[in-house]
């Protein structure tokens, strides 16, 4: 007997056992750091749901906030002793809400209807944001910025300070292509950070690895299955296994944080799977993060004069265990001087579409790096996934801090278009 | 029992409604801390300074209900848990470092601070705090003072109560003191002394004075590995022996070492039956000459492999999976019932044998990890909670390990306190007289039973059923919830 209304998905409870409630975690806890509540701490959301599963406790409005205040960064997990897999009781306890909802709300449902019916379909996604693109580079948006207006236009505000500079698109090849690398493409990360992918691409060249983006590829599903909607997820999983299968890649690369770590753990997303979960442990185990492929390699000389600071992506740092690789790579580079900054791998607070859905809090997350910015007045805020850069760029607006925002790929390319034309 | 709304309107009024918690759920996840006790409060606060504690204080006074202060619940003896309900007062807002003085080498801290906090502040004056107990990252410097707690670096450099010199205490009955002086120097009683382990029972701590000491120069960890827990065991009184007094001398055992080294990754050998961690630091020519004599003591007893760390990364890498040792515990199994007993360390190896022996008898698998150096053991009993009676049965099994180290002449309780978890064992240790004597202790404070209750000392009734009372919410009904 357990008090999950979804049973099928409910979350593990040999998982949730595995909390031996010893509060090492507390402390790299984004949102414990900033409200001092264990309800609001790793231990106390385990503790919660592990009450729902024991049926001490039904699953209320409470219980709701607590979770959905979680951020889902996994830095609790990533200094776990026990090997708790926060990460997938917090999916799952998710999956609960979707199924049983304490409190329905108009917002629940349309989320779920984005993510699942634009998120999830490569030419809606694409079509919608055509104009965005367009807005983003336009005098338009100058207009709208002197006007003030977007202070008092809520979450579109906050989308607009998101909103960098976005190129062209980048979309797979509608021919079928083999070949031993692949590149995974995403949804949101394809359409509006094209310009990562044609760095990344030109990386790689330079490192003499050739890529291809195998076409029929959609996106990974994180965002869903962050949102509990497991289903979606495992829909998507299932599209990009295929599509990766057809290519005969021996290699998937990933450059946005986010989506490398939900790949990676297709495996255990579909495990329930009869006809998918070998595939799926096959197709995870060949994904790689950028970062991660290319440090053992040769690459050419770069040189950037610049002060850089990286930031961790948590889904790249706490969710694959990957943070001196990025940092290896800066290193390299010439004339660039790495700057440290505390809570540099404390979560900025963009968490997927976390920031519109717990504007407060992430707001603060926010100004914490903001603050560390003014501090340390870097030229360049580096980064490896589409929704942190997207914070910083906000942040920096925010804070009125002159910086440029890249992603990792963005900041190689041009560090090594550099050197090769000046001697 | 039910809170009165009066003192609800009361603790709001003067924390703030965001700074109380009172609704069932949040309630919940404040019964625990990190064993086996539990106990749900009827609210939880959080004061922001000061005169907030000694307000919520003097209100739970006034209704004569139960207080019982928290830092960062990572105690080990159930300290936290509010036995007979009533209040929590939590310092987690109270966490600030107010300063560092680095000419006088002191800092003044608030109680919510964490430990680790400390230390990384104090690095920037080259500076460190000595205790360091495994849970460093999250506990606070109140809960160590209230616990006086230990660590690894605390065999050379002795525990809190060599490091704290005074501290603004809010006692039971509501007063303001400062215990204690900045310098190392007070004449009359020891009253900061007396506090200093009271494990929240004499008052709360509101602002805390510690010593800090110089980094030393050179530091070396040695990992030495061995077949069994015996020869490591010798080592150690070999070592001592030989009049070297290390930062650091910690024991694992393979049950332990499996669980680290699958959770933590810290490249210790998954077979070895025992390993110790040593660590001597000073000047650069003493620390040579001493690793020296470590190395051969090790040698001469049997140790198949020493590595030497001493870079600053390597020694850390070293040291993680003992600091996560127990935590990575719950790899192998879903609870540990962790022990803390202290033995004279000529008798190691016989009361090792003699847990080796409850533990089979009483089929609890036994995982070993402890301060060597002080004779301070933590055989921890592994089991699951959720099988009936196993509960009651490892409690039994703590008892008679319990009961061997008093035989064995040392004491129950090395660092985690005896809290609620190990009150009833005082007897054993102590007369009623010396009892009687430390409840009087208590009074002076203006404990009259209400602060902090069931802790230390051994209670009559009231408090017995307060440990898993899980029916209580469920009793409570689901109409509780709206
Ligand atoms: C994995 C793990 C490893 C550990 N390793 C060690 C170790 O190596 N050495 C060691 O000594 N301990 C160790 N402990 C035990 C524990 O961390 C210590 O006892 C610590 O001092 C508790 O601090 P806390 O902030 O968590 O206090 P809590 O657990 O919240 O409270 C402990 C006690 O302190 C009282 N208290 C808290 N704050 C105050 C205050 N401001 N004023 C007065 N009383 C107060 C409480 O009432 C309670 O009685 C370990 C625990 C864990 C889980
Ligand atoms: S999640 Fe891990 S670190 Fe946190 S309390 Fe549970 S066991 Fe300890
Ligand atoms: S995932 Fe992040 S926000 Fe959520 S509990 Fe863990 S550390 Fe806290």
């Amino acid at each position: 007997m357990t008090g999950w209304p979804l049973a099928e998905d409910a979350p593990n409870t040999a998982d949730l056992a595995k909390c031996v409630h010893c509060g090492l975690c507390v402390n790299s806890c984004p949102t414990y750091a900033i409200t001092g509540l264990e309800v609001e701490s790793p231990r106390g959301r385990i503790h919660l749901a592990r009450a729902v599963a024991e049926e001490r406790i039904p699953l209320t409005e409470t219980v709701q906030e607590h979770w959905e205040l979680c951020l889902q960064c996994r830095a609790c997990e990533a200094v776990c002793p026990s090997g708790v897999p926060y990460g997938q009781i917090m999916e799952k306890a998710r999956a609960q809400l979707q199924a049983a909802p304490p409190s329905k709300s108009w917002g629940r449902t349309f989320r779920r209807l984005v993510l699942r019916q634009v998120i999830g379909r490569t030419r809606v996604l694409a079509t919608l944001l055509a104009p965005v693109r367009f807005f983003a580079r336009s005098p338009l948006r100058k207009l709208l910025r002197a006007s003030g207006l977007l202070r008092f236009m809520g979450p579109i505000g906050l989308l607009e300070a998101q909103l960098g500079r976005p190129g062209r698109p980048f979309r797979p090849n509608n021919k079928h292509e083999e070949g031993d690398v692949a590149l995974f493409t995403g949804c949101v990360m394809g359409e509006l950070f094209g310009d990562v992918h044609r760095s990344t691409v030109r990386v790689l060249e330079r490192s003499g690895t050739h890529v291809f983006a195998p076409r029929n590829q959609t996106c990974c599903g994180a965002l869903s299955a962050h949102d509990g909607d497991l289903e979606e997820a495992r829909r998507l999983a299932r599209l990009n296994i295929s599509a990766f299968e057809a290519s005969s890649a021996k290699t998937i690369l990933v450059n946005a944080a986010g989506c490398g770590a939900a790949m990676k753990e297709y495996g255990d997303l579909l495990e329930g799977d009869s006809k998918f979960a070998e595939r799926a442990q096959a197709i995870a185990a060949k994904v790689l993060d950028f970062s991660e492929y290319l440090v053992g390699r040769t690459l050419p000389v770069g040189r950037l004069p610049a002060k850089v600071t990286y930031q961790d992506a948590c889904h790249l740092a706490h969710a694959q265990g990957i943070s001196t690789e990025p940092r290896t790579l800066l290193g390299a580079i010439e004339d660039c001087e790495l700057v440290e900054t505390d809570g540099a791998d404390l979560c900025c607070g963009a968490a997927g579409i976390y920031s519109l859905l717990q504007p407060a809090m992430s707001a603060e997350l926010r100004q914490r790096k903001a603050l560390e910015f003014a501090k340390h007045k870097p030229d360049l805020i580096v980064t490896a996934n589409p929704g942190c850069q997207m914070q910083y760029e906000a942040a920096i607006r925010e804070a009125g801090i002159e910086a440029r925002v890249l992603h990792l790929a963005e900041f190689l390319d041009e560090a090594q278009a550099t050197s090769t034309r000046s001697p | 029992m039910s809170m009165s709304t009066k003192l609800l309107d009361e603790l709001r009024n003067l924390v703030g409604s965001e700074n109380l918690l009172h609704k069932p759920e949040d309630l919940l996840v404040y019964e625990l801390d990190g064993t086996i006790d539990r106990a749900l409060p009827e609210a939880v606060v959080f004061p922001a300074n000061t005169e907030e504690v000694q307000g919520v204080v003097h209100a739970c006074n006034t209704h004569e209900v139960p207080v019982t202060p928290r830092g960062a619940g990572t105690g080990l003896s159930g300290g936290a848990i509010p036995a007979r309900q009533g209040v929590i007062v939590g310092t987690a807002r109270m966490r600030r470092i107010l300063n560092v003085d680095p000419l006088e080498r002191t800092a003044l801290v608030e109680p919510g601070a964490p430990n680790i906090q400390l230390s990384e502040i104090a690095a920037e004056h080259g500076l460190f705090y000595a205790p360091d107990p495994s849970s460093q990252k999250a506990c606070t410097i109140g809960g160590n003072v209230a616990e006086n707690a230990g660590g690894p670096h605390c065999l050379a450099l002795g525990v809190t109560t060599n490091h704290v010199v005074g501290m603004e205490v809010v006692t039971a009955s509501g007063e303001l003191e400062w215990l204690g002086s900045y310098g190392p120097d007070s004449t009359g009683y020891d009253l900061r002394g007396l506090f200093i382990g009271s494990e929240g029972t004499l008052g709360i701590a509101t602002k805390v004075a510690v010593r800090l000491l110089p980094i030393p120069e050179t530091v070396v960890t040695l990992l030495a590995i061995f077949d069994d827990v015996e020869h490591a065991s010798e080592t150690v009184s070999a070592v001592i022996g030989a009049g070297l007094v290390p930062a650091a001398l910690e024991m694992m055992d393979r049950v332990t070492l499996q669980a680290a080294e699958e959770g933590l990754r810290c490249g210790y050998p998954p077979n070895a039956g025992a390993v110790l961690l040593i660590e001597l630091d000073g000047i650069e020519e003493l620390v040579q000459e001493q690793v020296q004599e470590a190395r051969a003591a090790c040698n001469k007893h049997g140790a198949t492999e020493i590595r030497t760390a001493t870079e600053a990364n390597e020694r850390t890498q070293l040291w993680k999976g003992r600091k996560g040792a127990i935590g990575a515990l719950g790899r192998i199994a879903p609870n540990y019932y962790l022990l803390d007993g202290v033995v004279p360390r000529s008798k190691l190896v016989e009361t090792m044998g003699e847990v080796s022996r409850i533990s089979q008898k009483y089929k609890f698998p036994v995982a070993n990890v402890f301060h060597a150096g002080d004779g301070n053991l933590h055989p921890c009993l592994l089991f699951d909670e959720r099988d009936e009676g196993s509960t009651a049965k490892v409690l039994e099994a703590g008892a008679e390990i319990m009961q061997v180290c008093v035989d064995a002449g040392g004491a129950l309780t090395g660092e985690h306190g005896v809290g609620y978890e190990k009150n009833r064992f005082m007897p054993l240790l102590y007369s009623e007289t010396d009892l009687e004597n430390m409840r009087r202790v208590r009074e002076i404070f203006g404990n009259s039973g209400t602060f902090n209750p069931c802790k230390v000392l051994p209670e009559g009734t009231g408090c017995g059923e307060m440990a898993h009372q899980k029916g209580a919410l469920q009793a409570a009904g689901p109409e509780a919830y709206v």
